[in-house]
């Protein structure tokens, strides 16, 4: 069984990435419904849930996290995990840049440097998964 | 209201012990099935074994745990703050990838899992 990081992988990881932006976002938009709730007991917590649970921006993101399930497990089926993990880290990346691109955001110093480490990062692990296979 | 520095560090490493939890359970479940996926109808096939699998749906159950508890952090704490502790799933996942499923991580690639956790933490700071 191939082991290494193709292309068709990587855009599959950049795929999930990017739905899970959006499902994030809707778990950010369903929690600030709930923010004013103490939800330090267990009415508090049944509060909170009956507030969020409702909401369109939860179940939006519930469905993404399917489709990331059936993504995600057919990446997982080809590549190691501790492979597949830093590899689709890869939106921390592509989310700066597109709000770069798209809403002209400006990026600090700080965070390209954070960027250029990820990218670092992700060939060094990618380059790795590929060495051990030919050394198999 | 707002909760302490240390609670909310405590709730983020929660989050990501039950994030890898759930990766390490859907990993040795993917692995057992061993099958090869090429075309669409062999992905189908796939993902309804997999979902018969009661791993499987253990995995959902900590991955939902995961979920809960971070809305419930995002809901207290700052959005860059949260995510750059966040990056410390990625050391527990390749810790438990060595101990749990036998994978084989070089040091070239420990380095680039390190250079990611440092990145995101820049990211998400800067």
């Amino acid at each position: 069984m191939k082991k290494q990081v193709t292309l068709k992988i990587l855009l599959l990881l950049l795929n999930v990435d990017l739905i899970e932006t959006f499902a994030q976002f809707c778990f950010k938009k369903s929690a600030l419904l709930g923010a004013n709730f103490q939800i330090s007991n267990l009415a508090g917590i049944f509060n909170f849930v009956k507030i969020v649970f409702p909401s369109l921006y939860l179940w939006a993101g519930l469905i993404s996290i399917f489709i990331i399930f059936v993504t995600w497990s057919t990446v997982l089926s080809k590549i190691d995990l501790s492979v597949a993990v830093p590899v689709a880290s890869f939106s921390y990346v592509t989310i700066p840049l597109m709000a770069l691109i798209f809403f002209h955001e400006h990026i600090s110093l700080l965070r390209w440097s954070g960027i250029f480490f990820i990218i670092i990062g992700i060939i060094l692990v990618s380059k790795n998964s590929m060495h051990r296979e030919a050394l198999k | 209201m707002s909760l302490s520095l240390v609670a909310v560090i405590l709730l983020i490493a929660c989050t990501d012990l039950c994030d890898t939890v759930s990766q390490i359970l859907l990993k040795a479940s993917i692995n057992s099935l061993g099958l090869h996926l090429d075309t669409v109808k062999t992905i189908i096939k796939f993902v309804i074994k997999l979902i018969r699998i009661p791993r499987v749906w253990i995995s959902f159950i900590f991955s939902t745990l995961s979920l809960g508890v971070w809305i419930f952090v995002l809901s207290k704490a700052d959005l860059n703050f949260a995510y750059s502790l966040d990056s410390m799933r990625y050391v527990f996942i390749t810790v438990a990838s060595v101990f749990f499923l036998k994978e084989k991580v070089g040091l070239g690639r420990w380095l680039g899992i390190i250079c990611v956790v440092i990145g995101i933490a820049l990211v998400a700071v800067g």
